[in-house]
């Protein structure tokens, strides 16, 4: 707080407070979502710097003599089945799980803005024709769309990200809509009308400015289900090949184990909870600090 | 009420179309058929009759008009994995395991979550309502077969209390639907809690506290009331999302039901099961959201008299 936003005259002690430090101590304030944020930062860490601290690379058969070791001080996770270090497997592992939650909230985010805008400016027919969208989504399961779509264009890496994208959108829409919707019978949006500002110009300048909270909260909450669907995917088999290390895959493969190898089932199975569990809780409580009215919903 | 059932009928039927037609199509643009060398070294001549024999040698559109039609008889064809039946006797015999997982989870785990839900809300930010929180965001967070695996790990491999997989005895039923029961539970306790708190705040609880109404009758004849909207609307479409969640579980305690289907009609290219399938569940869904809009106009009047829902 500068003293540029302190009126002449005012008493010191009663300083402006923009909305952001209200946002900011209504985030703190809650447990969960500040130790969601924490978590979620180190793994992303862990994921950046993945090479610096696991042993081997994630997919060199380097231990082949000590196949399926169980934890120990030299492996931390233990051996998997082919003789890869597991805790490297589980640590890139989070690289292939965030990037692909981050990139398809991303696409999800540039779907669900420009239709979420359009439906909730000119309602009417355009609204109808985005509803009806939606809820052709609504209606065909996520998860069997995915693994038709997978068999069409074969799988793969950026597929998932298309697929989840494609299903993430709807939430960000809605979310955009709701704000826009309620944003223009404002005056400012009235006066730059009059002034003859085109719908285009009055949507990105006015109305989508004003709906950055619902896109973050829509962006931070597309992340966990996207990487839910990637899980998930990679678990059926038809999601991230092999050797690329996913979570969903791991867990695949350790339920083969688990009765005499727990750890195989065991670490990938914590990774991903723990990891879906640190993002749901960080977007829950950015979406309850950024718009209270929203809580709980 | 009725040009607003008719209404939503319209909307949903034109839905379903759009979907039938688009897997229709995504489903045929798969490389690939049901009779490719790669899975059955056939003569080609055997191989064009039985493309012939199933009209895979016709366009799409005639296909789909011919498939669509048939539905219309209830005929959902052949299914290319196991000629001996028709769609409709597979998935007879395939539901069965499903529907007892699925009904007697959500049985279980909707009155458990509303409990917890009530619970929570009537205690704020006592040990119940972090219990109610955790489960909330633990059931929905955390995929399925993570949580069935945990269970399997927990209570079968390392406390040996119950078999891990399987279905013949009711032993072997209890891990499925534990694991399947906390998706309802976690959604109900979630719903419950916010619906609750939500209408306790508002102005005509204190009208009646102030009128000095007992908090049980203010709580059981008001409050829960009012609450149950949200959670009536919620049900059906719950219950049968929770059909593609029995993919895994099936598939992870070895259940012979519906959910293996799923995976191996789309593997083989097995179109009219997979067909079938896809458009029993787009029905469901449909159904299922219609019959709660029309649960929700009935119930809360106000919608009624708007007639559109934004």
């Amino acid at each position: 707080m500068t003293d540029l936003t302190t009126l002449p005259g005012a008493v010191p002690d009663h300083r402006q407070r923009s909305p952001l430090h209200f946002a900011w101590r209504r985030f703190v304030a809650n447990k969960a979502a500040v130790v969601g944020g924490a978590v979620l930062i180190l793994l992303i860490l862990m994921a950046v710097f993945a090479p610096l601290i696991t042993k081997s690379p994630p997919t060199a058969q380097d231990f082949l003599g000590e196949a399926l070791a169980f934890p120990s001080a030299g492996h931390w996770f233990g051996v998997d089945d082919l003789g890869r270090d597991f805790f490297s497997r589980i640590v890139y592992g989070a690289r292939v799980s965030l990037s692909i939650g981050f990139s398809a909230a991303v696409f999800s985010v540039l779907i669900g803005i420009p239709l979420g805008a359009l439906a909730g400016y000119y309602e009417g027919r355009i609204d109808w024709i985005v509803m009806r969208i939606i809820e052709i989504f609504s209606v065909v399961p996520p998860l069997l769309a995915a693994m038709l779509l997978g068999a069409l264009v074969g799988g793969g890496y950026w597929m998932i990200i298309f697929i989840a994208g494609l299903f993430g959108w709807v939430q960000v829409c809605l979310l955009v809509r709701a704000q826009i919707k309620a944003f223009k019978e404002k005056e400012f949006v009235r006066a730059a009308q009059a002034l003859g500002a085109s719908p285009g110009y009055i949507i990105r300048r006015h109305l989508i400015p004003n709906s950055v909270s619902p896109i973050i909260v829509g962006f931070v909450l597309a992340i966990p289900l996207a990487m839910m669907l990637e899980a998930s995917l990679s678990f059926l088999g038809v999601g991230v090949p092999p050797p690329t290390p996913s979570w969903g895959q791991m867990i695949n493969t350790g339920m083969s184990f688990m009765y005499f190898y727990w750890h195989l089932a065991v670490f990938p199975t914590l990774a991903l909870a723990v990891t879906v569990m640190a993002t749901t809780l960080f977007g829950d409580g950015l979406r309850d600090a950024l718009d209270p009215t929203l809580k709980g919903k | 009420m009725i040009p607003f059932i008719l209404r939503r009928l319209f909307s949903v039927s034109v839905t379903f179309v759009i979907v039938s037609i688009l897997i229709f199509t995504m489903m045929h643009s798969i490389p690939g058929g049901p009779f490719d060398a790669g899975d059955m070294p056939l003569p080609p001549e055997v191989r064009a009759r039985l493309n012939e024999r199933y009209g895979l040698d016709q366009s799409l559109v005639t296909q789909y008009i011919n498939y669509m039609g048939g539905v219309l008889r209830f005929d959902f064809g052949i299914p290319f994995q196991s000629p001996g039946e028709t769609v409709l006797e597979l998935l007879g015999r395939a539901w069965v395991p499903s529907l007892v997982l699925g009904g007697l989870g959500v049985l279980i785990g909707t009155p458990l979550g509303i409990l917890l839900g009530i619970a929570a809300a009537l205690r704020r930010n006592t040990w119940i309502d972090y219990l109610a929180s955790a489960v909330a965001t633990l059931g929905l967070t955390i995929p399925v077969f993570v949580t069935s695996m945990i269970m399997i790990l927990v209570f079968a491999v390392w406390l040996n209390w119950v078999p891990a997989s399987g279905w013949g005895a009711p032993d072997k039923w209890i891990l499925p639907i534990a694991a399947y029961a906390t998706i309802p539970m976690a959604t109900y306790a979630r719903y419950t809690r916010s619906a609750m708190l939500d209408t306790l705040n508002k102005p005509f609880v204190t009208v009646l506290r102030a009128k000095g109404l007992s908090e049980t009758r203010i709580i059981y004849q008001h409050v829960l009331r009012n609450s149950a909207i949200p959670m009536v609307t919620v049900f059906l479409p719950m219950f049968i999302g929770t059909a593609t969640g029995s993919i895994f579980v099936e598939a992870i305690f070895r259940v012979p039901g519906l959910g293996a289907y799923f995976v191996s009609s789309i593997r083989t290219r097995d179109y009219p099961l997979e067909m079938a399938l896809m458009l029993m569940l787009t029905v469901m869904f449909c159904l299922a959201y219609l019959i709660s809009d029309i649960l929700y106009a009935w119930l809360n009047p106000r919608i009624r008299a708007g007639g559109r829902k934004g």
